[in-house]
């Protein structure tokens, strides 16, 4: 899926002070691209989330106390899912649902009862925060699936920001980017396609697709869309680099 | 019916939307095994965008997608001019009156031969109807060896725009199609369509429908 980049967003995120600030930013933006619910957080029982937790969610109040007071966050299938995968998924498709125990099955059906029917998850995945995911809900118009690619840019931005806010610990020592590593994350942002890179950079397409997985290793992370955002919020790529 | 969807009507297609990103999912990824990108069971690309024109064939706006295909304005980016220009012998044709004609997706399980011909002459029927609303003189295109010869048996007055490039059948070659009335009969004849295949809903019918 390509990127689509909205630098107001990561601007804001970038001089927010509270996770508060960021999460209502998040939810005006996704509301605005026809998601009715977002849950952009780690996978801990949300009314009781421990230190270093991310929460930004503004699931039916309900549900959330549903969730919480049955220990759902043990077994909600989206936090398996998002857990074993790397690429977002969407609630009805029938790769997620199949395999899935009947207890989580009910979990999923008590969850369209509250208001959320279908909808995508964003997978997560960093070695320094908890794991992770964002969920958005479709509201009942349905969705643009170009709001499907949008949304993957705010959900990674907004949770890496807010990462970065709840994580007291003195960060870990940054991995350092090559030169050819920034410059295939910065092309992808613009749009690009490991085949296109390959031909800009003179390179294989196989190469570029060696190129970006090692740039994602570095950061530990398993989308390219997460690199990127690493590769920003480290200073190892400027917006002004990517932006057009 | 085909479908046109535009920036004006799309918020009206979100369901036929959804299911022709699902389809070309299946259809390039799945089984061409094109290396494109995907997410969510999705593929989109760069090129998909408000501004692009898609021809959707199904029966109603909900019902299920036989065939889709993906219309990109040349004055905005698209393949020939960004990705495909070493296709082109001379500055491929581009401008207000030049589309770019991509994503030709059949739905997966469409059976090879006489289904596929026929489906390939409906939806160049569509871009043509489509072509002659909006004022459209030529639509370009990159096509395989295997596909090429097709759309001119469909009736497509077809002129290339360079020589065949690569190897197998990754053999490409760009092409340029005219935009006519005459065309069209030729087209609909060679086909038995009997009249438009189009429908064009405006925002505030499609909500109605």
């Amino acid at each position: 899926m390509q990127m689509r980049i909205n630098w107001a967003f990561a601007e804001f995120c970038d001089e927010a002070r509270s996770v508060d600030e960021i999460s209502d930013r998040f939810m005006a933006e996704v509301r605005a691209l026809g998601f009715a619910y977002a849950a952009c957080s780690s996978h801990v029982d949300p009314l009781r989330p421990p230190r270093g937790a991310v929460m930004m969610v503004n699931y039916p109040r309900l549900w959330l106390e549903r969730f919480s007071t049955r220990g759902y966050a043990a077994r909600d299938p989206v936090f398996f899912a998002a857990r074993r995968q790397a690429l977002p998924f969407q609630w009805s498709d029938w790769r997620f649902r199949a395999g899935l125990d009947d207890d989580q099955i009910d979990i999923l059906n008590e969850a369209a009862d509250a208001g959320l029917l279908d909808g995508f998850t964003v997978p997560i995945h960093a070695p320094d925060a908890l794991p992770a995911s964002c969920s958005l809900a479709i509201g009942a118009d349905g969705v643009d699936p170009l709001s499907v690619r949008d949304a993957h840019w705010y959900a990674v931005y907004a949770h890496e920001s807010a990462r970065r806010l709840v994580n007291e610990a003195a960060p870990p020592d940054r991995p350092r980017l090559g030169r050819r590593e920034r410059q295939c994350l910065e092309l992808i942002a613009r749009g690009k396609t490991d085949f296109e890179i390959g031909l800009i950079l003179g390179v294989s397409e196989h190469t570029v697709h060696n190129t970006v997985r090692k740039a994602m290793r570095k950061y530990g992370v398993a989308t390219r869309m997460q690199a990127f955002v690493r590769a920003l919020r480290d200073g190892e790529l400027r917006m002004e680099d990517v932006a057009m | 019916m085909i479908h046109i969807v535009t920036a004006e009507n799309r918020r009206h297609f979100h369901h036929a939307l959804m299911e022709m990103h699902r389809q070309r999912k299946a259809v390039f990824i799945d089984q061409l095994g094109w290396r494109l990108e995907e997410s969510a069971g999705l593929e989109i690309d760069g090129y998909d965008s408000a501004g692009a024109v898609y021809l959707i064939e199904a029966d109603a706006p909900r019902a299920p997608i036989s065939v889709s295909a993906r219309l990109l304005p040349t004055t905005q980016p698209h393949l020939l001019g960004e990705i495909f220009p070493q296709l082109c012998s001379e500055p491929p044709p581009a401008g207000p009156a030049v589309w770019e004609a991509t994503r030709f997706c059949p739905a997966p399980g469409t059976p090879n031969g006489a289904p596929r011909r026929a489906m390939l002459g409906r939806i160049i029927a569509g871009i043509m109807e489509t072509g002659l609303l909006f004022g459209i003189e030529q639509v370009t295109f990159v096509a395989s060896a295997a596909l090429a010869p097709l759309a001119a048996r469909a009736g497509w007055t077809v002129r290339a725009l360079g020589p065949e490039q690569g190897r197998g059948r990754e053999r490409l070659r760009a092409f340029a199609a005219e935009i006519d009335s005459v065309g069209l009969r030729r087209v609909r004849a060679r086909h038995d369509l009997s009249g438009p295949l189009t429908r064009f809903m405006p925002a505030d019918l499609a909500q109605a429908a």
